[in-house]
């Protein structure tokens, strides 16, 4: 056996280009069906599971599936926003606990999310280093975040600009990190939470200024009157919360309009949980209540319908794959019919010399299953998040 | 073979690496926990409510330093985080201590304990607005926040703190609201016995040191006027200017102090035709006593200053 | 070693036909063979090593009448008694000059490849001088390199009977003469019989026996 092997093993070494082009085109077909097998099964269970520990989402009505996909993995793209009023809703209906989240803007390409230190403790939190953000302009980074960024405590982080030409509209804030959270395995990695008034700042609701009353802002005053001052565009604005200018940051108007992308509502039991669900039951209400556990099903539901579809298919291809192996192995045989005979006439016994060409393809198909295998393992260790990034982006 | 073993020994380590590899969770650390529940709060009157009701069932924490305003009081970090820990965070409401909506708490176990009469909070105009952008004119201004000195609000304050903590260990709510119970009796007395001395006083005008008692001026229906005296300072020659010309408008005899004044501005007070009566807001935790020990001490500097009748 | 009597052969539908009525070769004989183009003379050969089977007649060769045995006994009895060297080398591209010289070893269980065959190997290869060429590929050699490790690999079995059919026919001159020298010396030296197919008649003069084939086909 061992000689058939070795045998064997030297013709597919020193026919190198053609073992590599079987050995990659079997392990794809092996691979292929298995992989996306394991991704989608992973992928589906890391999804359910994100969607199982979060109960109920209320947004502006809409796509569910972009307010579940914002919500719970912080996707590029934001639902249609609703306000802070739905928080102050639910928290007085006293049937679930109100967690709002506001995820519309970026760090580089890290998600900075909005919310509240309800969050934290919903999420079952633990930090690496630091501590929650206490006051607005501080920021807590998810572990993958911090590698990213290349932060740590006392770093600073700065939101980016939503469009190039938006001049007027949301401008970079720096925000120092307070704390950096231990690895979770989630989405919450990859994020920069911030108090969800932070983000008001950054989207330019809040801000803060010099005081057009002081001297030193002499220069940003357009017009003076007895009750009223009107600055020019040259009025300094802080882009940073500091202790110095802390004071001066403000909102305007009433937050309950401040604008959201979601609520995660956290029912205090299930039969809370039916009653508020009830409650936005209203076809012609401005606001939806999803469960994201159904919305992440129906998504699951159609990827594995893709999946079977694309099984099918590599399944043909895996058999006129096969069948072209199998006339490349024929051909091979016909042309080394002269070295089988030699093989044969010096003494070679025909079960050896035939069980050494089968050994070779034996070879072949074992490389190609223990690469199918190792790719596999990698797929299920790394699958999730590079699919993930690529459903998110 | 050795060069076939090898490519697959390496395969091997491989998937024994990848496969082995840890998704074990950094171990927890172990959180402090309070040994009964911890209430924060924003000022003393509402701490002082929640050491009435709560009693020994809760811990109350109110950590503004003696001599500060909490009004104004901005904590440090760690204060902050102690606010952050707490089960329950009662807050004044009528945008009293505006460091709150600067800092992360959670929102869950903030209690507005004016949120019932948030329609009926007096609210102030700041003197000067201004405007960038195009939003247009804003004003700084705010809300009157003394609401406690309205006892009638002072007891819907008392009534959120027994509904937050009721809800918090609804075990407790029969001995909680016994305790309420009480606290709501000595509040009503106050009341009436405010309401008395008011009637005593009635529209004579008054002068206030601080725009600070909006809220027992329109309970008591006072006629009052509010200047900006610190309490212990002497005030500048512009002040007795701005003074006299709203004494030549609001001829008050008395002015109601939040603090001892200082003594040369209480005797050039009175030269004036202006007596001293101090009734502190207690916003803060006095030196001896309680909020309703200051309270009967304020009390009795009205009625000191307002006899009854003989 | 051979002893041939009444041997008939012909190749299924063709007008070729064989037919040697005796024939024996001693031990440690060199023979040659010589006659025209299609005469047998190959065919002849692969009687012997036991690569073709005779309508009639039997084929003895060292003892064994290879003609009856079964086709594994057969070629176990070839890959352990027979060297066989060809006129085209047919060397294994894929493999180097030591396993080429090992293939025997591995290709039939009759044979267990262990370091004493390892040493032959390796002291073989010394003697005919390709010793610093073991890890080339095939491909790789000249001619003459290539024919002599072929028939290292005839010779490293221990073979009782060589049979090379045209072994020096693609050499030239001076490999030709070094081919020659290592059949013949090992002939010699371990009481071999050689049964060497030729067109070459300069060669002639170096076997013991010269067998005219043009007598023995029809």
């Amino acid at each position: 056996m061992r000689d058939v092997l070795y045998l064997a093993w030297r013709y597919l070494v020193y026919n190198r280009l053609k073992t590599v082009i079987l050995v990659t085109s079997i392990t794809l077909i092996i691979y292929l069906p298995v992989g996306l097998n394991v991704v989608v099964e992973q992928s589906g269970e890391h999804l359910t599971a994100r969607a199982e520990a979060t109960p109920l989402l209320v947004g502006a009505k809409g796509s569910p599936l972009e307010l579940a996909l914002n919500s719970l993995y912080f996707s590029l793209d934001f639902p249609e926003l609703t306000d802070y009023s739905e928080v102050t809703a639910i928290t007085d209906s006293e049937l679930a606990t109100a967690i709002p989240l506001y995820v519309r803007f970026r760090s580089r390409s890290q998600p900075i999310v909005g919310t509240s230190l309800d969050y934290f403790e919903f999420r079952d939190f633990e930090f690496a280093s630091g501590r929650p953000m206490a006051v607005l302009g501080e920021c807590v980074v998810g572990a993958v975040a911090a590698e990213t960024l290349g932060v740590g405590i006392g770093d600073a982080v700065t939101s980016s600009p939503e469009t190039v030409f938006n001049l007027a509209g949301v401008y970079p804030l720096r925000m120092k990190v307070a704390g950096v959270l231990a690895k979770t395995y989630t989405s919450d990695d990859e994020a920069i939470f911030v108090d969800v008034k932070t983000a008001w700042i950054i989207q330019g609701l809040g801000h803060g200024h010099q005081d057009l009353a002081s001297p030193d802002a002499a220069a940003s005053v357009l017009d003076r009157s007895d009750d009223n001052i009107v600055a020019n565009a040259a009025l300094v604005q802080y882009n940073e919360i500091t202790a110095d200018n802390a004071d001066t940051f403000h909102f305007h108007g009433d937050l309950s309009g401040y604008p959201l992308t979601a609520v995660v509502a956290v029912p205090d039991d299930e039969k809370s949980g039916v009653i508020l669900r009830g409650r936005y039951a209203d076809e012609d209400a401005n606001s939806q209540i999803v469960r994201p556990v159904t919305v992440i099903d129906e998504l699951l539901d159609t990827i594995l319908t893709i999946q079977q579809f694309i099984v099918a298919a590599v399944i043909i291809v895996g058999l006129a794959t096969v069948a072209t192996a199998a006339l490349v192995f024929m051909l091979s045989l016909r042309l080394r019919r002269r070295e089988i005979d030699t093989m044969l006439k010096i003494g070679g016994s025909r079960p050896r010399v035939a069980s050494m060409l089968l050994a070779e393809v034996a070879i072949v198909i074992v490389l190609s299953a223990m690469l199918a295998s190792v790719i596999t393992l990698l797929t299920w260790r790394f699958g999730p998040g590079i699919i993930e990034s690529f459903v998110l982006a | 073979m050795i060069a076939l073993a090898r490519p697959l020994t390496i395969a091997a380590i491989l998937m024994l690496l990848v496969a082995c590899s840890s998704d074990e969770r950094a171990p927890a650390s172990d959180a402090e926990k309070w040994a009964m529940p911890g209430v924060y709060a924003v000022n003393y009157p509402l701490a002082y409510f929640a050491e009435r009701i709560g009693a020994d069932s809760v811990e109350v924490a109110f950590p503004a330093p003696a001599d500060v305003d909490p009004a104004m009081w901005v904590p440090a970090v760690d204060t902050i985080a102690g606010y952050q820990g707490a089960d329950l965070v009662l807050l004044n409401g009528a945008g009293y201590a505006a460091w709150v909506q600067r800092v992360t708490l959670s929102q869950s176990r903030l209690v507005d304990t004016s949120a019932e009469f948030a329609e009926r909070l007096i609210p102030v105009e700041n003197d000067l607005t201004h405007s960038h952008g195009p939003a247009g004119d804003h004003s700084h201004g705010g809300t009157a926040f003394t609401t406690w000195l309205d006892a009638g609000f002072a007891i819907e304050h008392a009534s959120a703190v027994l509904n937050a903590l009721s809800r918090l260990q609804p075990e407790n709510a029969t001995d909680y609201r016994d305790r309420f119970d009480g606290l709501e009796q000595q509040l009503l007395s106050l009341d009436q016995a405010l309401k008395d001395i008011a009637s005593r006083i009635g529209d004579q005008p008054l002068l206030f040191s601080h725009p600070v008692y909006q809220y027992l001026e329109r309970r008591y229906a006072l006629n009052g006027h509010s200047l900006h005296w610190e309490p212990g300072v002497m005030p500048d020659e512009r002040q007795w200017r701005e003074l006299s010309g709203i004494l030549a408008k609001h001829a008050a005899a008395w002015m109601i102090w939040e603090g001892r004044p200082h003594p040369e501005a209480r005797d050039r007070l009175e030269s004036l035709g202006v007596r001293s009566v101090v009734f502190r807001p207690a916003g803060n935790r006095p030196e001896t006593g309680d909020f309703m020990s200051v309270m009967h001490e304020n009390l009795q500097a009205l009625q000191q200053a307002f006899p009854t009748s003989p | 070693m051979i002893d041939i009597q009444g041997l008939q052969f012909s190749y299924g539908e063709s007008d070729f036909s064989l037919q040697v009525p005796e024939l024996a070769v001693a031990r440690g004989e060199t023979v040659a063979i010589v006659g025209p183009s299609g005469s047998g003379k190959t065919t002849l050969l692969n009687l012997i090593a036991g690569n073709a089977i005779p309508r009639s007649g039997t084929v003895n060769t060292n003892g064994e009448e290879v003609s009856g045995l079964h086709d594994a006994a057969r070629r176990s009895f070839r890959i352990a008694n027979i060297g066989l060297v060809f006129q085209e080398f047919e060397l294994l591209e894929y493999l180097n000059v030591l396993d080429n010289i090992l293939l025997p070893y591995r290709i039939n269980r009759a044979l267990t490849l262990d370091s004493d065959v390892r040493g032959r190997a390796a002291a073989l290869a010394e003697q005919v001088g390709i010793a610093d060429k073991l890890q080339r590929y095939a491909n790789h050699l000249s001619q003459g390199e290539k024919q002599r490790v072929a028939v290292v690999r005839a010779l490293v079995v221990r073979p009782p009977l060589l049979l090379a059919d045209e072994p020096t026919g693609n050499l030239d001159p001076v490999n030709k003469e070094r081919v020659l020298d290592i059949l013949l010396e090992y002939a010699e030296n371990n009481n071999a019989t050689l049964i060497t197919v030729t067109h070459d008649h300069d060669i002639l003069h170096r076997f013991q026996r010269v067998i005219d084939f043009k007598h023995y086909y029809a």
